[in-house]
């Protein structure tokens, strides 16, 4: 069966605006018993004002801290009790609460995320375990150099502030008050630019009601957008006695709404985008320097990146690093037509299964939206993706070569990075 | 949906549950060996073989393997646990036929002498990654002090000594008893077809040879006491109990499952409120870790070093507390509707399934479709969960601590 026919039968699509600015977007899925919702609020970590960096996070946590007729337990347990599957992420732009359970009880959950977008107790006695949990996460990333080392390459690599951690600092925490983070709450929460995403077994109209009657009357300003410094970029090394040398490079790319978008997906995949991929087969199955190295993309609104990570025992750091660049250089050089094939297949594969879950298919919605301002169906990115030529993927990767490389090392030792400007 | 299963006559068990509504299928081979069936002498040895039966058969070399795998779009990969060694491909349904044979294929490996001295590189540094993991090291911490000298305290990845020593001979030994035929189930999950399925394996693995691989199932001693490792280099203080629980093949798993959820979920539950919530820990969760013949609950604390004495008398005196009242009804309904929920979620994708149908099968010789299995969870009464605790008794505790402390 081809992909274009897959998706006539299982994509149905919807999508309203409400008069506030709010939009709705969903997507009937057939087989399945649950329905999951992705909203996004445009309250991410880079609109944290100058020196309270980190306010987005304890934002998140503190909105989780009683709405409504509830207290933060009665929210929790509320939550707990309809079996509702949830979590929260502070990203680059939004705050991102997602929530999967039985679609049966997809409405009263609904209600209960109204409640923290419209109710939010935000009580002084909640706000202290707020901070001091991302207080704790913070100086939890130094028990994580990879996930540190990842997280550090994309705050120097965005232009500022857009690729804040959202960890903040000691002292940006320290200076976080509850008076401040409820002016941040009432500035950030609103309609426009706010998506809510349902994929699952929904009933559209019904959700649409729903939605009109919790959430049409929410009021609220349209957010201004950061004002953006320059990257920082550049080369930093971050002494630590660890075991491995973990090691991170990022490069500007393509964003989603650009013409060259599935090239560039397709380049990464060939680079990165399995185990016969060039990056691993060259540094891991060929010369065993490392368990784990890959390369991927990551895009925000206008501007995205190929990020590489690779951790690796601190003695072949530097010969690590000196491949991991030449690999993706070699790129430019010529592509295989079979790797254009695999690159092609993995790709809509992967489409094609994360298709089967709700709250994965939620999440898409949500991100072609705020990326493009519509949803992609399945037949689309599937035909977008056989349309691109092995010729396009190698003009791209020529235009769009390793440049402005920045580079972030944490391990015993800096690698030495002569080889970028060869 | 309903459940397939056959036996060759090698002893090669076949399982599947169809759902030809699924847009993918998921299948792999449960081998039944882990750290726990290594002898001291080749610790580390299931984890390694693990990674060389994708380094190449007489029919395909180890880059031939990755490309095949990649060109079907193949989510796969392995695990390695103390009881198990799993490995898997999710594809679409039109690919069933390629997945199998190369899944068939590469479960006869050839070991060959230069890809065995390179990958021993890439353990080496993979037991590196994990030492830069306090969470993972304290997790290990427990296993090695609770279970000690049972093997079940064995570590998965071995050690730089266990593994650098290893001998190409010593792993072909171990391959030859445990991969037998009668050690291995092929499990199929989502839109698979179950004729078809048979009728390759039939061609592919009706020769194997079958072995007594066994399994020692001794009772471990379930030891209690304390053990603090003090690293100056780790932030955070990480610390880790462990107690007796059921075992896989009992019917008080449930409650137990029950039971580690009411306590420890990672949101809502009760180590949350009295930890997380006020911010005295930044994790504080319970696991049921449910083994052949025997299980534990876990727990996982990490804090600040100067609040961590605090936050362990916290924890016990929940367990205690839990131990002597058991749970209020909403708070069982709730943890009951949470645990659905996910294996629901968990359901819809037929990669989900996988692993539960397997484990179902390899611990219990039994298949129980996913409504029954939330039936029987709701079924489960307040009684039942406080008699589990109690049976069990968290009192019974070894306690690890890893981080800046030196004492506790």
């Amino acid at each position: 069966m081809k992909v274009s026919e897959r998706s006539e039968r299982s994509e149905r699509f919807f999508d309203k605006r409400l008069a506030n600015g709010l939009r709705l977007l969903g997507q009937r899925m057939e087989q399945v018993s649950s329905a999951a919702m992705t909203l996004v609020v445009p309250a991410g970590a880079a609109h944290d004002p100058a020196g309270l960096e980190g306010a987005a996070s304890i934002l998140c946590e503190w909105s989780l801290r009683g709405a409504g007729e509830r207290n933060t337990r009665q929210f929790n347990d509320a939550l707990d009790g309809l079996g509702c599957q949830h979590g929260e992420t502070v990203r680059s732009d939004h705050i991102i609460y997602s929530a999967a359970q039985l679609s049966r009880n997809l409405h009263a959950v609904l209600g209960l995320y109204a409640d923290l977008l419209l109710r939010p107790r935000l009580a002084d006695e909640t706000f202290e375990p707020c901070r001091a949990l991302v207080e704790q996460d913070l100086e939890s990333l130094q028990d994580e150099p990879a996930h540190k080392c990842n997280l550090m390459l994309r705050e120097r690599f965005y232009p500022r502030p857009l690729g804040a951690s959202g960890y903040g600092t000691p002292g940006s925490l320290a200076a976080a008050t509850p008076p401040a983070l409820r002016e941040l709450f009432r500035r950030r929460f609103c309609p426009a630019g706010t998506i809510l995403a349902v994929a699952g077994d929904i009933d559209w109209p019904a959700v649409c009601d729903r939605a009109e009657d919790l959430l049409g009357d929410w009021r609220g300003e349209p957010c201004p957008t950061p004002v953006v410094q320059p990257p920082l970029g550049g080369i930093e090394h971050v002494a630590k006695e660890s075991a491995q040398a973990h090691i991170g490079l990022a490069y500007p790319t393509v964003t989603i709404s650009h013409e060259q978008y599935y090239a560039a997906r397709l380049a990464g995949m060939v680079l990165s985008g399995g185990a016969a991929a060039r990056l691993h087969t060259e540094l891991r199955e060929k010369r065993a320097l490392v368990y784990h190295v890959s390369a991927s993309y990551h895009s925000l609104k206008g501007h995205a990146g190929v990020f590489a990570y690779a951790g690796t025992r601190p003695e072949l750091a530097q010969q690590t690093f000196d491949m991991t660049v030449g690999e993706i250089r070699h790129l430019a050089e010529g592509i295989e037509a079979d790797e254009v094939a695999r690159a092609r297949t993995q790709l809509k594969s992967a489409l094609i299964m994360q298709g089967e879950s709700t709250g994965a298919r939620a999440n898409a919605m949500a991100s072609d939206f705020y990326h493009l301002g519509r949803v992609r169906g399945l037949g689309e990115l599937s035909d977008a993706i056989d349309a691109t030529t092995a010729d396009e993927i190698i003009d791209h990767v020529r235009a769009w070569p390793a440049r402005d490389v920045t580079v972030l090392v944490i391990g015993p030792k800096p690698v030495d990075t002569g080889i970028l400007d060869q | 949906m309903k459940l397939n299963h056959t036996r060759l006559d090698n002893g090669l068990t076949i399982i599947a549950e169809s759902r030809q509504t699924a847009a993918s299928m998921a299948a792999g081979f449960f081998v039944r060996t882990g750290a726990r069936d290594e002898a001291p002498e080749v610790a580390g040895v299931s984890h390694f073989l693990e990674h060389m039966i994708f380094k190449g058969t007489p029919r395909r070399g180890s880059l031939e393997v990755n490309r095949e795998f990649d060109s079907m779009g193949a989510n796969y990969n392995a695990f390695t646990s103390e009881e198990n060694t799993v490995f898997y491909g999710a594809v679409l349904p039109e690919y069933q036929d390629a997945l199998l044979d190369l899944l068939c294929d590469i479960l006869r490996p050839s070991l060959r002498k230069e890809d065995f001295d390179l990958e021993k590189n890439v353990i080496l540094d993979e037991i590196a990654r994990y030492e830069d993991m306090p969470r993972y090291r304290v997790y290990e911490m427990l296993l090695a002090e609770y279970f000690r000298p049972h093997p079940l305290s064995h570590s998965v990845l071995g050690t730089s000594r266990s593994v650098g020593a290893l001998t190409r001979e010593q792993m072909l030994a171990y391959f030859s008893r445990r991969y037998a035929a009668n050690n291995l189930t092929l499990v199929g999950v989502g839109n698979v077809d179950f004729d078809a399925l048979v009728a390759k394996a039939s061609r592919m693995c009706g020769h194997w040879p079958s072995d007594e691989a066994g399994r020692d199932t001794a009772a471990p001693a379930h030891r209690q006491g304390q053990r603090i490792v003090t690293d100056p280099n780790v932030a955070r203080q990480q610390v880790a109990l462990a107690s007796p629980a059921p075992a896989s093949q009992d019917d008080d798993r449930y409650a137990a499952m029950l039971a580690a959820t009411l306590l420890g979920d990672v949101t809502g539950s009760r180590l949350y409120y009295a930890l997380v919530d006020v911010a005295l820990a930044d994790e504080a969760s319970m696991v049921y870790d449910s083994l052949d013949g025997t299980g534990a609950f876990m727990t996982f604390l990490s804090c600040d070093s100067d609040q961590a004495a605090r936050v362990v008398e916290i924890a016990r005196r929940e367990m205690a507390q839990f131990q002597a009242d058991g749970p209020a009804e909403a708070e069982l309904l709730a943890a009951k509707n949470k645990i659905a929920s996910g294996a629901t979620l968990k359901g819809e994708v037929p990669m989900g399934r996988f692993t539960v149908v397997g484990y179902d099968w390899v611990y219990r010789k039994e298949y129980v479709p996913l409504a029954d299995q939330i039936e029987t969870l709701f079924a489960v009464t307040a009684r039942q969960v406080v008699e589990v605790a109690r049976k069990h008794d968290f009192g019974k505790t070894m306690l690890v601590a890893l981080g800046p402390l030196e004492k506790l």
